[in-house]
């Protein structure tokens, strides 16, 4: 069967990395090919590719512009760091190119880091064989408040079969199930995006939520972490800064008290707290002035 | 009869015009630098939580970004209002009201359930708050400062440039420890500390208002609570030709001068900058602004020039540069051109509102503030938009910068127009509509106000020396 499927291998040389699939009349399975062109020597090549379901992948390293132009070029291929037995070939050259190929039977315990290496020119290209990673920026917890609601997202360019959410407690993940919970839970899924909605959250709500989006091959996973507080939490330092205002305000007035005497000769307000009976005279005196001045005013019209 | 009315007029009216010039006027410069922190620096940091209000109620960036507009517009309708109450009460009831209100708007924005909760406490509430404090203080600070007034305003306003420095990095840790409800409501408390910034506004004087009802005996009590409104708004001011010409010009300034805040780091990513080559553009730009609004408050100070003339080189000079931004491709261009713009826009701002007094008179110069914010506010209303649809219709920034560039040129050429623009030395102050000891309505108000201007002698002395009196 094996020999079979690799006299149907067609390979398009292109530049740049392209995927082809090619249906086979028998209705074999289809057959993904990548490859990553290399050019010189030392070099190190990453390519990420995304794996949705159990397939057949063929994995080619086109290498060029290798200086001096060896005859012959011996590769390898290693999983995860580990060689692979039997995979070293000499690879001859053809039209200034070494192409080293090798396929691959990919489940979901087969994904990992496939590399092929030349030993002679120290150049490796390594394929990260892996389900979509939901990347999102997790470091912080969302924070939220008992009594209140709140929303946990997560997205990925590819559409999964389905989307599930978990609640881990420690080390065992809950299945959130809608239906057994209504009034705290909903769930929205929109192809490539979910929503978990908590309502009524309280303290136990806290911890880790985990969405996961379900692939033939694997799940792929991603995890948020939820803080629940309690309003007292925020009402600290706001108590704390309220508290501080008053006293400054209390405090500027009782200076301006127990300063206006020393300054203020015009009355221009009323003085009660310090100093009160120096005050009290001349503010007595110059109250008279000015009330005999009004009344002298209002005489004239 | 004229002439004891005269003395007592004086007795009662010297107190409100001493400006100490030092001493607590710091204080108050002081209450104005956290004034304008908490204002305006607390405006432009609140893009935090937007990226949150987005995410909770599930609506568009753009229904978001009208909470803003909303309070910043309150701020400037409500400016005559607050100039108005100012008058009737004094600046320091009238700034702690504001504190108290724009402290209680966060506080029950935090309680939001829906985007219409917000606009109504972060944006009325909030936004009346700020009319109420940012006028008074502003006023205060002149009426202490008459040598150093654009130093002192300068030094204020700094505020506004640290607070953005400052308060970001706050606002995200707030909102990651307590989630955006929490981070409303430990603003709120922080907004409450303008309540003290007003406790610091000692009165010089009494209110204008009162001052005026004291003086005069009125017979027939509606009109004079007519006329003491009138007063209190300085709608007399709408025929005075200066101050006319120099709304206009503010306005174009207006229109101009946000339009770079908002679009300088779209621009920068536009050309090809990355984002943290765009983010340090903006940061220079925050500093020269800073050093600008220093250094031109100094300078003005020195009096080598005249304010109105400085204000024409700066905002000739800031035109100027925002016409550049778009023809500096290289980072290196862009970054010095940035650093003229703020130096320039920051040199503007203390002397915009410095130069008031001298156009209106210390008497009138609390309700012109107010009458002048709002009607800014129209500039500002119309200049963001403008260039939006300009950038949306074009593809590039470039038309939005040359359009914010021609509108502080043509402000520029609205300020040469001003009255006594063109003499050497200071003006004669204006005189203020005269204190009348019967009924005061506005037809006698403006009657007089002619008959008086024309009678002022023609005592050119430098505008220090004169210590703002109404006296013939």
């Amino acid at each position: 069967m094996a020999s079979f499927r690799h006299l149907i291998l067609l390979l398009l040389y292109c530049d740049g990395m392209k995927t082809e699939t090619t249906p086979s009349p028998q209705s074999d399975p289809v057959i993904t090919t990548r490859k990553v062109v290399s050019k010189g020597q030392n070099q190190v090549t990453i390519e990420e590719l995304a794996i949705l379901k159990p397939q057949t992948i063929e994995l080619s390293c086109y290498l060029t512009d290798i200086p001096n132009n060896p005859p012959y070029l011996t590769g390898y291929w290693t999983k995860d760091g580990k060689g692979i037995v039997n995979s070293e070939e000499t690879v001859n050259r053809t039209n200034e190119q070494y192409i080293l190929k090798k396929t691959f039977d990919i489940l979901a315990k087969d994904l990992g880091n496939y590399s092929c290496i030349f030993k002679e020119i120290q150049t490796q290209v390594t394929f990260v064989l892996d389900v979509p990673v939901i990347k999102d920026k997790r470091d912080k917890p969302i924070v939220s408040y008992t009594g209140d609601s709140v929303v946990l997202a997560c997205k990925l360019k590819q559409t999964p079969n389905t989307w599930n959410w978990y609640k881990a407690n420690n080390t065992e993940k809950g299945l959130i199930n809608v239906t057994a919970n209504p009034l705290n839970y909903k769930i929205f899924i929109h192809g490539n995006e979910t929503k978990l909605t908590v309502l009524n959250l309280t303290e136990e709500d806290s911890g880790k939520y985990i969405c996961s989006a379900e692939f033939d091959i694997k799940p792929s996973e991603s995890y948020i972490e939820l803080k629940v507080l309690s309003y007292i939490e925020p009402l600290k330092p706001f108590i704390a800064i309220v508290l501080e205002v008053i006293v400054l305000v209390t405090l500027i007035f009782l200076w301006e008290k127990c300063n206006k005497p020393q300054n203020d000769n015009i009355s221009a307000g009323e003085n009660e707290l310090c100093s009160e009976q120096i005050s009290k005279l001349t503010r007595d005196d110059s109250n008279g002035v000015e009330n005999n001045t009004a009344r002298q005013r209002k005489l004239e019209h | 009869m004229e002439k004891p009315q005269k003395t007592q007029e004086e007795q009662q009216s010297s107190p409100q015009m001493a400006a100490p010039d030092g001493g607590w006027g710091w204080v108050v410069v002081g209450s104005l630098f956290v004034s304008s922190a908490l204002v305006f620096g607390l405006i432009r940091s609140l893009g935090v939580f937007f990226v949150e209000f987005v995410q909770y109620f599930g609506e568009s960036a753009q229904a978001v970004s009208w909470i803003t507009s909303i309070g910043l517009a309150m701020q400037q309708l409500m400016s005559p209002v607050s100039a108005a109450a100012s008058n009737v009460y004094g600046a320091r009831p009238v700034v702690m009201m504001g504190g108290f209100l724009s402290g209680l708007g966060f506080i029950l924005a935090s309680q939001a359930t829906s985007l219409l909760h917000l606009y109504l406490t972060m944006g009325l509430i909030s936004g009346l708050g700020w009319a109420l404090i940012f006028t008074p203080t502003v006023a205060s600070v002149m009426q202490y400062f008459t040598l150093r007034r654009s130093l002192a305003m300068g030094l204020g306003f700094t505020g506004v440039g640290l607070a953005s420095f400052a308060f970001s990095p706050l606002f995200q840790y707030l909102v990651e420890a307590y989630a955006w409800r929490g981070a409303l409501l430990v603003l709120g408390g922080l907004s409450f500390n303008m309540i003290a910034c007003g406790a610091l506004i000692r009165p010089l004087g009494k209110p204008k208002v009162v001052v005026k009802a004291e003086n005069s005996t009125k017979l027939n009590k509606c009109s004079s609570l007519f006329s003491r409104i009138c007063e209190g708004f300085e709608l007399a001011l709408l025929s005075h030709r200066g101050f006319l010409t120099y709304s206009v010009a503010i306005t174009l300034f207006n229109a101009g001068y946000f339009i770079p805040y908002v679009h300088l780091v779209a621009h920068s990513r536009h050309i090809g900058f990355n984002e943290y080559q765009a983010a340090f553009v903006i940061s220079v730009t925050g500093v020269a602004d800073i050093v600008g609004r220093v250094a031109s408050g100094w300078f003005s100070d020195l009096g080598r020039m005249r304010m109105q003339h400085m204000l024409v080189v700066w905002t000739g000079l800031l035109g100027l540069s925002l016409m550049l931004i778009p023809v500096a491709v290289v980072y290196s261009g862009l970054l010095v051109v940035s650093v003229v713009y703020g130096f320039c826009a920051g040199a503007m701002t203390p002397l915009a509102f410095a130069v008031v007094p001298e156009i209106v008179g210390m008497e009138r110069m609390l309700g012109a503030l107010g009458l002048l914010q709002l009607i800014e506010s129209i500039g500002g209303l119309l200049g963001a938009p403008l260039s939006g649809w300009l950038k949306d219709y074009t593809g590039m920034y470039t038309l939005s910068f040359i359009a914010a560039g021609s509108f502080l040129v043509l402000g520029m050429l609205v300020t040469m127009t001003l009255p006594y623009f063109w003499s050497c030395t200071a003006p004669p102050p204006p005189s203020p509509p005269m204190k009348k000891s019967q009924d005061e309505s506005i037809e006698d108000g403006l009657l007089k106000q002619t008959l008086s201007s024309n009678s002022v002698p023609e005592i050119l002395c430098p505008l220090d020396d004169i210590p703002y009196s109404d006296k013939e």
